[in-house]
C-alpha cells in the first residue's frame, strides 16, 4: 500500500516536470536543428555557433575567475560569521542574504554610477588629486560586477559546512601538536571541501551565463554567451541560432558541475547547501 | 589572523552594501543622476504612490510569486512525500529531474519554456497570446518547485520511520499519522522551501523575462527596461522602501527564532496543551486563507470586467508621459474613454519589435514602426487594414504624409511623426571643426566617448551614407563592406545604445553619438552643451513612424480610436511638445510652443530635406543577412 501512495503521490510532480523541464529542452534542440527561414531540418545553426567558440571561452574564463575571487573573498567571511556566537551568527547570515533579495538589475545600475567615468568613485579619485581613470567598461568591471553579485552564493554553502566541522576535530589536531595553520590546512580546509565545491557551482552557474553584467558594465568587445542568446532572440530574430547557443551553454554547465559533482560525490540535491 | 579576518569580513560587507547605499541616497536626490547628489527631497517617494503603473507592477510580482509559492510548497510537499517512498532508484531518477532546474543557467530555462509555449501555444493551439499570465505562473512554479522538495527531503530523511509506524499502531489512518506526525515533523523544512522559493519568485528577471508576453509583466523585467532609459528616480524611492520592508522582515523572523529556541531549551518537557495546537492550527489556516483570498482577489477582481485592455508597443521615451508639466497622453485617453483601459510597453527598435512580434505568443493593438518596417510587415502580411471611418481626424495628415513608398494605398498606417537621422556632440568636448561628417564616429580623437546606433538598420545605414552606398542597397559585397566599416569603428566605440543614449550623453559620460533628431532635441533640452549636427552632404535618414495594427490585436475598434485621438490635433501638439519629434499634422502646430515649430533641428528647410532619403524595405532574405552581419560586429 505505501508503494502504492508513493506512486500516486509522486506522479503528478513526475508529469509536471516532465512536461516543463525536459520537453522544453526538447523543443530547444528541435528549434536548434530547423532553418529560421524555412523551417526545415538544417544543421546550418551548428555550423554557425562556430562564430561564438571564443564568445563561449571568454564566458568560460570571466567566471572561473570569478568564482575563484568569490572563494578567495568569501572563504574568511564564512569562516568567521561560522565563529560567532549563535546570534552574531543568525544575523551575520540574514546580512548576507538580504543583498539576494533585492533587484539585481538595479545593484548593478549602482555600480555604473559607481563606476563610470563621470561616476562617483572617480568623481573622489579626482577630487584627492588622483585623476579619473578607466575603471567602467573593462573586464575589470565585469568581473567585479559578477563578484559582487554571486558573492553570497559563494559564502552561504561554505558557511554551513565550515558551521558543521566538529570542534573536537579542531581541538584533537591541537592536541596532537598541530599549530593553527596545520590545523586549517590538515582539517578544516579538507572538511570544508563540499562547501567549496557548491560555493564554486553555484558562481559559476549563474556568472556564465549573464548578460545583464556584461551589458552595463562591459564594454563593447566583452561580449559573454548571454548578450549572444539574449540578442539572437529579442533582436535578431533568429531564435534557431539562440536555440543552438542555449544547447550548448545547458551541455557545457552540466559538464562541469558534473565533474564538480564528481569530486565531491554527495548523496542527492548536491547543488543546494 | 583572527583580526584580519575581522577586518576583512568587515570590508566585505561594506562592498556589498555599497551599491545599495548608493540606491538609497539616490531616491533621496532632487536630481535625476544617480552619480550626482544635488539636494534633499523625499518628493520621490509622494511621486511612486502616484505612479498606478508601477504599483500595478509591483502588485503583478506579488500575485505571481505568492500564487506559484503556495502551489508550490503544497505540490512539492505531497510529491516529496512520495518520492521519498519510492524505491531508491527510482527516486535517484526522480531526484536528478528535479536538479535539471537547479543546475541549468535561468536564461536556458527562460528560453526553453518561451519556446516552447510558443510551440504548443501559438503552432499546436493556434492561439495568437500564448505567453499570459498563466505561462508565466507555470514558469515560476516550475523553478519554485525544486527549492521546497530539496528543503524538505532532508527532513523526511532525518524523520524516524517508527513514529508514523507508533501513529498508525495507535489507531490514526496514514492521512491522519501525516498530518499529525510527518507534517508537523518536516515543518521546519516546508518553511525554509516556501521562503526561498518566494524571494527567487519575487526578484526572478532572466526566467521572466523570456517568458512573459505584453500584457502581464512583472517589477523586474519592467526595471529592466527602465534602466536602459534615463532612469525615473521614484524607481530607487521603490528599491529603498522594499529593501525596509525585507529588512524588517528577515529581523522579525531572526528574532522569533531565536526567542523560539531559547524557549524550547527551557520548556522542552512541556508538552503543547490542546488549546495552544487548536490556537495555532486555527492560525496557520487563517493565515493559508488569508493569502489564497488576497490573491485571488488580486487576480479575478482587481481589474473591472467589462474594462477592454488595449496593448500599446511602442518605442521608448515616444509618448508624453505627464513629466516636465507635459500632458499624460495615455491617461487623457483613458479619461476620454473610460472604458478602455491602456497596457503600454516599450521597444528600442524597430527590429526588436519585429522580433517580438513574429516570434509569436503575445497580442499587441497598436503599433509604431518606422517606414521601411511597415512595408516589410505588410509584405509578411503582419498587419491588419485600417478602417478609416473610425480614424476621422486622419483628415488633418498632410497632404506630403500620404500615399507615401512604404503604403502607397493609405491602408495600414496612419503617420505619427517624422524626422532625421543627425549626430548629437558635446561642444564642451568635442571640437565643432572635427564635426563635418559621419566620419567625425570613427575619429580616435574621442575614443572610448562614441556611442552607436544599436540596430542594423540605423547602423549600416551609417556606414552606407559614409561610403557614398545606396542606403537600400541589396548588394551583398556593398553590405560587407560596410560591416567592415562597422567592425573597424569598434574600438573607438564606447557602446552600442538605443535607449541607454539618453542618461550617457546628458551626464557627459558620451560626447557623440548619431541619434534621431527628435530625441538630440530632447537631450539638449536636459543639457545645454550638446548640439545636432546633420551631415547634408553626406545624406541622411529621413524617416516617418506611424502607427500600425498588426494581424495579433484583438481590440481592432479600441485600437483606431487611440490612433484618432493621438491624431487630435491638440493632443499631437501637446504630445510632440514633449517628445520633439516632427509632426506630420501641420493643424498640431497651433497649438505646439512655437519655439519647437520654428526650429530648424526638428523643421529643416526643403533644400536640406532634399538631401535626405528614407530606407525602403529589404527582401527577407537580405534583411537576414543584415541581421546576421551586425550579429557579427556586436559579437566579433
Amino acid at each position: 500500500m505505501k508503494k502504492n501512495n508513493a506512486i500516486l503521490l509522486s506522479t503528478p510532480y513526475i508529469l509536471w516536470m516532465l512536461a516543463f523541464t525536459l520537453i522544453p529542452l526538447g523543443v530547444v534542440a528541435y528549434y536548434a536543428l530547423t532553418d529560421p527561414a524555412t523551417g526545415v531540418f538544417s544543421l546550418g545553426n551548428l555550423r554557425d555557433l562556430n562564430m561564438y567558440w571564443g564568445v563561449l571561452w571568454e564566458s568560460i574564463l570571466y567566471s572561473l575567475i570569478s568564482a575563484f575571487i568569490c572563494l578567495l573573498l568569501g572563504y574568511p567571511v564564512a569562516y568567521f560569521i561560522a565563529h560567532q556566537g549563535a546570534v552574531a551568527q543568525k544575523i551575520l547570515y540574514m546580512l548576507v542574504m538580504l543583498p539576494m533579495c533585492m533587484s539585481f538589475l538595479l545593484r548593478t545600475l549602482a555600480w555604473v554610477g559607481l563606476l563610470q567615468d563621470t561616476g562617483i568613485i572617480n568623481d573622489f579619485l579626482e577630487m584627492i588629486g588622483i585623476g579619473r581613470m578607466q575603471l567602467i567598461r573593462t573586464p575589470g568591471a565585469v568581473v567585479l560586477g559578477m563578484v559582487y553579485n554571486y558573492l553570497p552564493y559563494m559564502i552561504l554553502p561554505l558557511y554551513s559546512t565550515i558551521v558543521k566541522i566538529n570542534p573536537r576535530l579542531i581541538e584533537a589536531a591541537e592536541d596532537l601538536g598541530c599549530n593553527t595553520v596545520q590545523v586549517f590546512r590538515r582539517v578544516t580546509l579538507p572538511l570544508s571541501v563540499p562547501g567549496i565545491l557548491s560555493g564554486i557551482t553555484m558562481v559559476f552557474v549563474p556568472a556564465v551565463s549573464t548578460f545583464y553584467i556584461s551589458q552595463k558594465l562591459g564594454g563593447t568587445d566583452t561580449v559573454l554567451i548571454g548578450d549572444v542568446i539574449e540578442r539572437q532572440f529579442k533582436q535578431g530574430n533568429n531564435p534557431n541560432l539562440g536555440a543552438a547557443l542555449s544547447l550548448v551553454l545547458m551541455i557545457l554547465v552540466f559538464v562541469c558541475t558534473g565533474i564538480m559533482n564528481r569530486f565531491g560525490a554527495d548523496e542527492e540535491g548536491g547543488v543546494i547547501a | 589572523m583572527k583580526k584580519t579576518n575581522r577586518i576583512l569580513t568587515i570590508l566585505i560587507f561594506i562592498f556589498l552594501y555599497i551599491p545599495m547605499a548608493v540606491l538609497i541616497v539616490a531616491s533621496f536626490n532632487t536630481g535625476k543622476d544617480i552619480a550626482n547628489f544635488e539636494g534633499f527631497t523625499l518628493h520621490r517617494y509622494v511621486e511612486l504612490f502616484q505612479d498606478a503603473h508601477l504599483l500595478q507592477l509591483l502588485r503583478n510580482s506579488l500575485v505571481v510569486s505568492i500564487i506559484s509559492t503556495v502551489v508550490a510548497t503544497t505540490f512539492g510537499t505531497v510529491a516529496a512525500v512520495g518520492i521519498h517512498n519510492l524505491k531508491p532508484r527510482m527516486r535517484k531518477v526522480v531526484m536528478s529531474l528535479t536538479n535539471i532546474p537547479m543546475t541549468n543557467p535561468d536564461i536556458v530555462t527562460g528560453v526553453s519554456l518561451s519556446l516552447l509555449f510558443v510551440f504548443v501555444g501559438t503552432r499546436m493551439l493556434g492561439q495568437r497570446d500564448a505567453l499570459t499570465f498563466w505561462t508565466l505562473l507555470i514558469a515560476h512554479i516550475t523553478f519554485n518547485l525544486p527549492y521546497v522538495i530539496l528543503n524538505v527531503m532532508p527532513k523526511l530523511q532525518q524523520m524516524d520511520n517508527s513514529l508514523t509506524d507508533a501513529a498508525m499502531d495507535l489507531g490514526c489512518t496514514p492521512l491522519q499519522a501525516f498530518f499529525k506526525v510527518t507534517l508537523h515533523e518536516i515543518m521546519p523544512g516546508i518553511v525554509s522551501g516556501a521562503i526561498m522559493a518566494f524571494t527567487m519568485s519575487l526578484d526572478d528577471f532572466v526566467i521572466s523575462y523570456f517568458v512573459s508576453g505584453l500584457d502581464f509583466v512583472t517589477l523586474p523585467v519592467e526595471i529592466y527596461s527602465y534602466t536602459k532609459k534615463p532612469i525615473q528616480p521614484k524607481v530607487y524611492a521603490m528599491f529603498t522602501l522594499l529593501f525596509l520592508l525585507i529588512f524588517v522582515l528577515m529581523v522579525a523572523m531572526n528574532l522569533l527564532q531565536i526567542r523560539a529556541d531559547r524557549n524550547k531549551t527551557v520548556r522542552r518537557s512541556k508538552v503543547e496543551t490542546k488549546a495552544m495546537r487548536t490556537f495555532r492550527r486555527v492560525a496557520a489556516g487563517a493565515l493559508a486563507c488569508v493569502l489564497l483570498v488576497i490573491s485571488g482577489y488580486l487576480i479575478f477582481f482587481a481589474k473591472p470586467q467589462e474594462q477592454i485592455t488595449l496593448n500599446v508597443y511602442n518605442w521608448g521615451q515616444y509618448i508624453a508621459d505627464g513629466s516636465d508639466d507635459s500632458m499624460e497622453v495615455i491617461r487623457e485617453f483613458e479619461t476620454r474613454y473610460p472604458h478602455i483601459k491602456v497596457n503600454y510597453s516599450t521597444y528600442d527598435s524597430n527590429e526588436i519589435m519585429y522580433s517580438k512580434l513574429s516570434n509569436g505568443g503575445i497580442t499587441v493593438d497598436v503599433i509604431i514602426p518606422s517606414d521601411y518596417m511597415i512595408a516589410r510587415l505588410i509584405s509578411e502580411d503582419m498587419l491588419l487594414p485600417l478602417d478609416f471611418d473610425n480614424i476621422p481626424n486622419y483628415q488633418y495628415i498632410d497632404e506630403s504624409f500620404r500615399n507615401t513608398s512604404y503604403d502607397p494605398e493609405n491602408r495600414y498606417s496612419v503617420p505619427y511623426t517624422w524626422g532625421t537621422v543627425g549626430i548629437l556632440y558635446n561642444t564642451k568636448y568635442v571640437d565643432e571643426a572635427d564635426v563635418t561628417g559621419w566620419e567625425v564616429l570613427w575619429n580616435e580623437k574621442y575614443a572610448g566617448k562614441i556611442l552607436m546606433f544599436g540596430n542594423s538598420r540605423d547602423a549600416f545605414g551609417i556606414a552606407q551614407y559614409l561610403l557614398g552606398y545606396d542606403v537600400n542597397t541589396t548588394d551583398k559585397a556593398e553590405l560587407q563592406a560596410c560591416a567592415d566599416k562597422l567592425l573597424a569603428q569598434k574600438p573607438v566605440l564606447q557602446q552600442y545604445v538605443m535607449d541607454e543614449i539618453f542618461a550617457t550623453m546628458q551626464n557627459e559620460e558620451a560626447w557623440i553619438a548619431p541619434y534621431y533628431a527628435g530625441d538630440c532635441l530632447t537631450m539638449m533640452g536636459e543639457n545645454e552643451n550638446l548640439a545636432f549636427y546633420l551631415p547634408e552632404s553626406q545624406g541622411f535618414n529621413l524617416f516617418i513612424d506611424a502607427m500600425c495594427i498588426p494581424t495579433c490585436a484583438k481590440e481592432k475598434e479600441a485600437a483606431e480610436l487611440f490612433i484618432n485621438f493621438l491624431c487630435d490635433p491638440e493632443i499631437a501638439g501637446a504630445n510632440m511638445d514633449w517628445i520633439c519629434y516632427s509632426t506630420p499634422l501641420s493643424a498640431a502646430k497651433d497649438y505646439m510652443d512655437p519655439e519647437t515649430v520654428f526650429d530648424p533641428v526638428s523643421y529643416p528647410s526643403d533644400e536640406i530635406l532634399a538631401h535626405g532619403s528614407s530606407y525602403a524595405y529589404l527582401p527577407e532574405d537580405i534583411s537576414r543577412y543584415v541581421e546576421g552581419l551586425f550579429m557579427e560586429v556586436r559579437n566579433g
